[in-house]
C-alpha cells in the first residue's frame, strides 16, 4: 500500500478518496434535511433560507477553496504558513475580547462578520497543521536538539490555551493528538515522546483526579457545563459534588440536573441502538423527528445519532468505512509524498479528522465525554466544512505533487 | 535510515487507525445489534402511551326513575405558574375558599420553579395540580373568580403596554386550567336514602400496562352487587407523543370508545323509602331503641319497595361507622318472638292437624313442659286455634307445635326459608340458625313455636308473612327491575322467582283469617288496624337473652287488603327504651300511619269502611299566568 505504483494511467487526483468524501457530503445534506425538517419553525422557512440548503452552499464553497488550494503546489502554500499561523493566533485572541467575539451558550467562539460568523478556533487548526508541518519538516538531524522539540510543543500549546479559554474543550482537545502525531511521523525520538508522554498522562491523571474526586476548594475553575458533561462521561453524581452545607432540597436540585444532563447523552444512545440492523428509515426516526435527540444539537454534534437511528448498523459502518477510506488513503498519500513537508501535512489532515470523527462518535456512542467537536462533513457548519473540505484539498495537493510524478 | 524510521511509524499510526475503527465498530455491533432490543423498547418508552378512558358508571334508579346514585364527572383544576407571575397571593386568595386549600399552600404551589434546559435556558414549569375530584359547579366559581381577580396595586386601564395587558388576560383567562380527562366522582343526591341498599363506593389503584388507573368499584349494597353490571368497559388509547408530551394524533394505533356502564332500575320506590324512613326516624325518637328496621314488600312478586335501617349513613361520605353501615335487616339475627308462631300455627292447618275453630287449653298462663314453666303474659283459659294467634298465646302454640311433631315442625321452618339465605341480592346476607332435630333439647318443641331457640334475620321474618299472604307461594326478595343502557333501552328484565309452595291455598287463607282478628281491639294491636282496609298481621315482642334482661325485640308484621294483599310491612325495634315494648303497641302505631301513606301513594282499592278511596290530598295547579305577552314580529 506504501509502495508507491507506477503505472501507466496514474490519476492525477486520488479519485477513490475524492468519492468517499463526496458520498459523505450527499449523506450530510440527507441528514441534515432529516434532522431539521422535522422542526416546523425550519419547515416554514423559504427553501433557500433552509439549513440543508445552506450546508449545499456550504459544500459548493468548500469544494471552491478546495480546488484553489489543490492548484498551488503545497510548497508555495506553506511560505505562508506562519503568517496563518500567527493570523490565526489574532483571530483567536481576536475572539476573546467582547464585542468582537459573539457570546453564545455561554462560551466566545463565533466572530460576527455582517450576515456571516465563523469560528477562528476552526481555521486556526488548519493553519497549526500547515505551522507545525513547516516547521518539523527540517532535516531530521536537527529534530533531535531539546530546543526544536519544545518549540515544536509550544507552537501546539499557543492555541490550545486560547481555544481552552473560549472555551471549547474539544477543539482544543483534538490539536494534541494532532501535534503528537505530525511530532510522532516527522521521526522525533523516542525518549522525548515518551518524555512527553509521561508529562501530558500525569497532568490528564491529575486533571480527570481532580474532576472527579477533589473538594469543590481545589478543584480547576472551569465552566460548570464542562465539569458536569465529565461528571455525567464517568457516570458520578452529582449530589457528591455538592457544596458543603448544602441542604436536601439543594441536592434533589443537583440530581434532577444530573438526570437533564445526562438525558441528551441517553437519548442518543437510545437513538444508535434502536436503528437496529437497518433502521428506520430516513425521516422516521422517532428520536430525532419527534424531539428526543438534542434540538440544538442533532443536526450537527448528533447527526451521528441520525444516521445511526434511520439507517441503522448498515448507515453506520458504511459512514465509518468513508471515514476509513478517507484516512486510509490519507496515510497512503502520506507515504508517497515527494518530501517531508508533504508527508507531515497529509498526516496532520488524516490526524486532525481521525480526532474529530473518533471523538465525535465515541460521544455519540458513549465511549468519549460530551465535548462539541463536530462530525467532519456530516456535521452541518459552515467554518467546519470549510476547513474539512479545505484539509482534504490539502491532502490532494500531496497527492499531486507525489514522488511519482 | 531515517526514512525506514518514518514508513515504520507511519505504518504504526495506520495499526492505530485501524485499531480505534475496530472499537467504535465493535461498540456499534454491541449497540445496534446485541443491545438493539433493551434499546428499542427504550425508544418506544419515550413516545408510546397508553391511556385508558374511564367509562362512566351506571346510574341506579328507583322504579319510578328517581336517580339514587350517579356518576358525574368532576375536574382536576391545575395551574401554569409561568402565566402567574408574582400575583399568586391574589389568586390563592381567590381559590383557596373554593378549593377548600390552605391559602399559604396554595399560594407555595403556585410560584413556579425554574431550571435549566438542554441549551442551558431557564425555563418555567406549566403544570401543577391544584386540587383533584372538583365539581363542575366549583369549577365554575373558580373560572368566574378568575375572571373577576384585581389587583389593587395596578390600574389596569391606564396599561399601555401589550404585553403588560396580554399578562392580565392571560393570567385571568388561562393561568388555572383543568386536565384535559375528567375524573368521575360516585355521588348520591338523596344523601342517606336508601343507603343500606345502594351501598357504597370505593377507590382502588390498579396497574394496566404500567399505567397507575384509578378505579371505581362496588364495596357493598346494590354498588356491589350489580358492580360488574354498573362499571362498564373502559376504553383506551394507543398513541404516540413527542419530547413535550404533545400528542402525534396521526400516529394513535388504537382508539377504542368507553363503553358505559348500565343503568340498574331498582324496585325501591323513593317516596315509600322516603316515607318509612321518616316513620322510623320518628320512632327512633320516640323509643330510642339501638335500631329500628323496616321493609314494605309486595307479597305477591317478592319486590322490595322500601328497606331501611337506622342507624344509617351517607353512602356520599361512607365513614368509619361500621355499625351505622351494617344492613340489620339481613346481616342481624335475633329470636323472632310471636311473629314465629305464624309458622306453626299455618302449617298445622296445612296438615289438617288442626282447624281454626279447634280448642287448646291455655293452662291459665302456666304450663310446665319438659322441665320448664312456659309462661302467657296474660292468663288465658280454653281458646280456639285463631284465639291462639289473636292473644299470641305462648303456651297454645307451644301445644299447637307438640301435636305436630318435632319433624314435621322443622320441616315447615325450612320451607318457610329458616335457616337460609332468602335470596336478596345484597351482600352480607346471613341463613340465621335453626338448628337440627336431633341437637333439639326436650324443651325446644314447646319453644321454638313461640320463636325462642331459633334466630331469625328481619327479611326471613317478612319473606315468611309475604308467603301467607301470597297464597302459601314463598317469593324470593326482588331489589332490581332492569337493567338499562344510558338511551333507556332495556337489557335485562328480571321477573319475580317463587321459592316454593309453603303451605296449601286454602291453610293461606285460613291463617289469614287468623291474622285479621289481631289488628282488632280483641287482638295484640288495635293499633294497626285501619279504617279502610282490612290488615291481617302479626305482633312480635321477643325478650333477648338472657330473659332475665328486661331487654326486648318488638315488631309487628302485616300486610293489607287482607283477603287481596297488595302490600306486606316489617317493622321492627331493637331494645325500645320507652314505657312500652311489645310490638302491638310500639310497632303497631308506626304500621298504621306508614300504611296509610302507601295506601293513598299506591292508590290501593278499599276494602271496609264507606268512602270509596281513602282521602288523600289532591292539589290541583293553576296554569302558571303568562307573564309577559310573546311580541308579533
Amino acid at each position: 500500500m506504501l509502495t508507491p505504483f507506477s503505472t501507466q494511467r496514474q490519476s492525477r487526483i486520488d479519485t477513490i478518496q475524492l468519492a468517499a468524501l463526496l458520498l459523505l457530503m450527499v449523506a450530510s445534506v440527507a441528514f441534515v434535511y432529516s434532522a431539521t425538517m422535522s422542526n416546523e419553525s425550519s419547515v416554514l422557512l423559504a427553501w433557500y433560507r433552509q439549513v440543508w440548503f445552506r450546508q449545499i452552499v456550504f459544500f459548493g464553497l468548500g469544494l471552491g477553496a478546495a480546488s484553489v488550494v489543490c492548484l498551488i503546489d503545497y510548497h508555495a502554500i506553506s511560505r505562508w504558513a506562519y503568517v496563518a499561523y500567527w493570523g490565526a493566533i489574532l483571530l483567536l485572541v481576536a475572539v476573546l475580547i467582547p464585542g468582537i467575539g459573539s457570546l453564545r451558550y455561554g462560551a466566545r467562539r463565533w466572530i460576527e462578520l455582517g450576515p456571516f460568523q465563523f469560528q477562528p478556533s476552526e481555521f486556526a487548526k488548519l493553519a497549526f497543521i500547515l505551522a507545525q508541518a513547516h516547521f518539523l519538516s527540517r532535516p531530521v538531524d536537527e529534530l533531535r536538539q531539546v530546543g526544536i522539540f519544545w518549540r515544536s510543543i509550544g507552537l501546539m500549546v499557543l492555541p490550545f490555551l486560547l481555544v481552552m479559554k473560549e472555551p471549547d474543550l474539544g477543539s482544543a482537545l483534538v490539536l494534541v493528538p494532532t501535534g503528537l502525531g505530525m511530532l510522532y511521523a516527522a521521526g522525533t525520538p523516542k525518549r522525548y515522546l515518551l518524555q512527553l508522554g509521561t508529562v501530558v498522562g500525569i497532568f490528564a491523571g491529575l486533571f480527570v483526579a481532580d474532576i472527579l474526586f477533589a473538594p469543590p476548594k481545589w478543584q480547576i475553575k472551569m465552566e460548570s457545563y464542562q465539569r458536569k458533561r465529565l461528571l455525567v462521561y464517568f457516570g458520578r453524581n452529582y449530589a457528591d459534588f455538592a457544596q458543603a452545607g448544602a441542604t436536601v432540597a439543594d441536592r434533589r436540585s443537583l440530581q434532577e440536573e444530573q438526570f437533564k444532563d445526562s438525558y441528551n447523552v441517553k437519548q442518543a444512545l437510545i437513538a444508535v441502538g434502536s436503528g437496529g440492523l437497518l433502521g428506520k428509515g430516513w425521516r422516521k426516526g422517532q428520536q430525532n423527528a419527534l424531539g428526543f435527540l438534542p434540538q440544538a444539537g442533532k443536526h450537527n454534534d448528533f447527526i451521528f445519532s441520525v444516521i445511526a437511528e434511520e439507517k441503522g448498523f448498515v448507515g453506520s459502518v458504511t459512514v465509518l468505512t468513508l471515514y476509513a477510506v478517507v484516512l486510509f488513503s490519507g496515510i497512503r498519500i502520506a507515504g508517497q509524498a515527494r518530501d517531508r513537508l508533504g508527508k507531515l501535512l497529509a498526516v496532520g489532515v488524516v490526524t486532525l479528522l481521525f480526532s474529530h470523527v473518533f471523538i465525535n462518535i465515541g460521544m455519540n456512542i458513549r465511549i468519549m465525554p460530551v465535548t462539541g467537536v463536530p462530525l467532519p462533513l456530516l456535521s452541518y457548519g459552515g467554518s467546519s466544512v470549510l476547513v474539512s473540505l479545505i484539509a482534504m484539498g490539502l491532502l490532494q495537493n500531496v497527492y499531486i505533487y507525489r514522488k511519482a510524478y | 535510515m531515517a526514512n525506514k524510521l518514518q514508513t515504520r511509524r507511519l505504518l504504526l499510526m495506520a495499526l492505530l487507525l485501524g485499531v480505534a475503527f475496530a472499537g467504535l465498530g465493535y461498540r456499534l455491533v454491541d449497540l445496534q445489534v446485541l443491545r438493539h432490543d433493551d434499546l428499542r423498547t427504550e425508544a418506544r418508552k419515550n413516545t408510546e402511551r397508553g391511556y385508558q378512558i374511564p367509562a362512566r358508571r351506571g346510574d341506579i334508579l328507583d322504579a319510578k326513575g328517581n336517580l339514587l346514585a350517579t356518576s358525574v364527572f368532576v375536574k382536576t383544576v391545575c395551574a401554569d405558574p409561568a402565566l402567574i407571575g408574582n400575583r399568586q397571593g391574589e389568586v390563592a386568595h381567590a381559590l383557596a375558599g373554593l378549593l377548600e386549600l390552605k391559602e399559604s399552600d396554595l399560594a407555595q404551589r403556585l410560584l413556579p420553579h425554574t431550571r435549566l434546559n438542554e441549551r442551558h435556558e431557564t425555563v418555567t414549569n406549566h403544570y401543577v395540580v391544584l386540587k383533584r375530584k372538583v365539581s363542575v359547579d366549583t369549577w365554575q366559581k373558580v373560572t368566574n373568580a378568575m375572571a373577576q381577580l384585581t389587583f389593587a396595586d395596578v390600574n389596569e386601564k391606564e396599561l399601555t403596554s401589550k404585553s403588560q395587558k396580554a399578562f392580565y388576560h392571560d393570567l385571568r383567562a388561562k393561568s388555572i386550567y383543568t386536565d384535559p380527562v375528567d375524573d368521575q366522582l360516585r355521588n348520591y343526591p338523596s344523601h342517606s336514602l336508601a343507603a343500606h341498599v345502594l351501598g357504597y363506593t370505593g377507590v382502588t389503584e390498579r396497574t394496566n400496562g404500567g399505567m397507575r388507573v384509578l378505579e371505581t368499584i362496588g364495596v357493598d349494597g346494590m354498588e356491589r352487587t350489580l358492580d360488574d353490571k354498573l362499571r362498564g368497559v373502559p376504553g383506551w388509547r394507543q398513541t404516540e407523543v413527542d419530547r413535550q408530551q404533545r400528542e402525534l394524533v396521526a400516529l394513535r394505533e388504537e382508539d377504542v370508545d368507553p363503553r358505559d356502564g348500565l343503568n340498574a332500575v331498582l324496585t325501591i320506590d323513593a317516596f315509600l323509602q322516603h316515607a318509612l324512613e321518616m316513620s322510623l326516624a320518628d320512632a327512633m325518637q320516640h323509643e330510642s331503641p339501638i335500631s329500628v328496621s323496616g321493609i314494605i314488600l309486595r307479597p305477591r312478586t317478592g319486590e322490595i319497595l322500601a328497606l331501611a335501617v337506622l342507624p344509617t349513613f351517607d353512602p356520599n361520605n361512607p365513614g368509619a361507622n361500621e355499625d351505622a353501615r351494617r344492613d340489620r335487616v339481613i346481616a342481624d339475627v335475633h329470636e323472632p318472638g310471636s311473629t314465629f308462631k305464624i309458622i306453626v300455627v299455618s302449617g298445622a292447618l296445612n296438615d289438617g292437624l288442626v282447624t281454626l275453630n279447634d280448642q287448646f287449653d291455655c293452662e291459665h298462663g302456666h304450663f310446665s313442659f319438659g322441665g320448664h314453666i312456659l309462661h302467657d303474659h296474660a292468663s288465658y283459659g280454653v281458646l280456639s286455634t285463631e284465639g291462639i294467634i289473636t292473644k299470641s298465646s305462648n303456651i297454645g302454640a307451644a301445644k299447637i307445635g307438640i301435636r305436630m311433631g318435632e319433624t314435621r315442625l322443622y320441616e315447615h321452618m325450612r320451607d318457610f326459608g329458616i335457616g337460609l339465605h332468602t335470596g336478596i341480592p345484597l351482600p352480607g346476607e346471613v341463613a340465621g340458625f335453626l338448628h337440627p332435630v336431633k341437637a333439639w333439647k326436650k324443651v325446644s318443641i314447646a319453644q321454638i313455636p313461640m320463636g325462642q331457640g331459633v334466630a331469625t334475620t328481619s327479611l326471613q321474618m317478612a319473606m315468611a308473612m309475604c308467603a301467607i299472604a301470597n297464597k302459601g307461594v314463598l317469593m324470593r326478595p326482588m331489589l332490581v327491575d332492569r337493567l338499562q343502557d344510558q338511551k333507556g333501552e332495556v337489557v335485562a328484565r328480571y321477573s319475580p322467582q317463587t321459592v316454593r309452595r309453603v303451605i296449601s291455598e286454602e291453610a293461606a287463607r285460613q291463617m289469614v283469617e287468623a291474622l285479621k282478628t289481631v289488628a282488632t281491639s280483641d287482638g295484640t294491636a288495635p293499633k294497626a288496624a285501619l279504617d279502610h282496609y282490612t290488615v291481617a298481621g302479626k305482633t312480635g315482642t321477643a325478650q333477648k337473652p338472657p330473659y332475665t334482661s328486661n331487654k326486648f325485640y318488638a315488631s309487628f308484621i302485616g300486610f293489607f287488603p287482607a283477603d287481596n294483599p297488595e302490600v306486606c310491612i316489617y317493622l321492627s325495634m331493637d331494645e325500645p327504651k320507652g314505657n312500652l315494648h311489645q310490638g302491638g303497641q310500639i310497632c303497631a302505631p308506626v304500621f298504621k300511619s306508614l300504611a296509610e301513606q302507601v295506601a293513598a301513594y299506591l292508590n290501593i282499592k278499599p276494602d271496609k269502611g264507606d268512602t270509596g278511596f281513602p282521602e288523600f290530598p289532591i292539589t290541583t295547579v293553576d296554569q302558571a299566568p303568562k307573564t309577559a305577552a310573546v311580541r308579533a314580529p
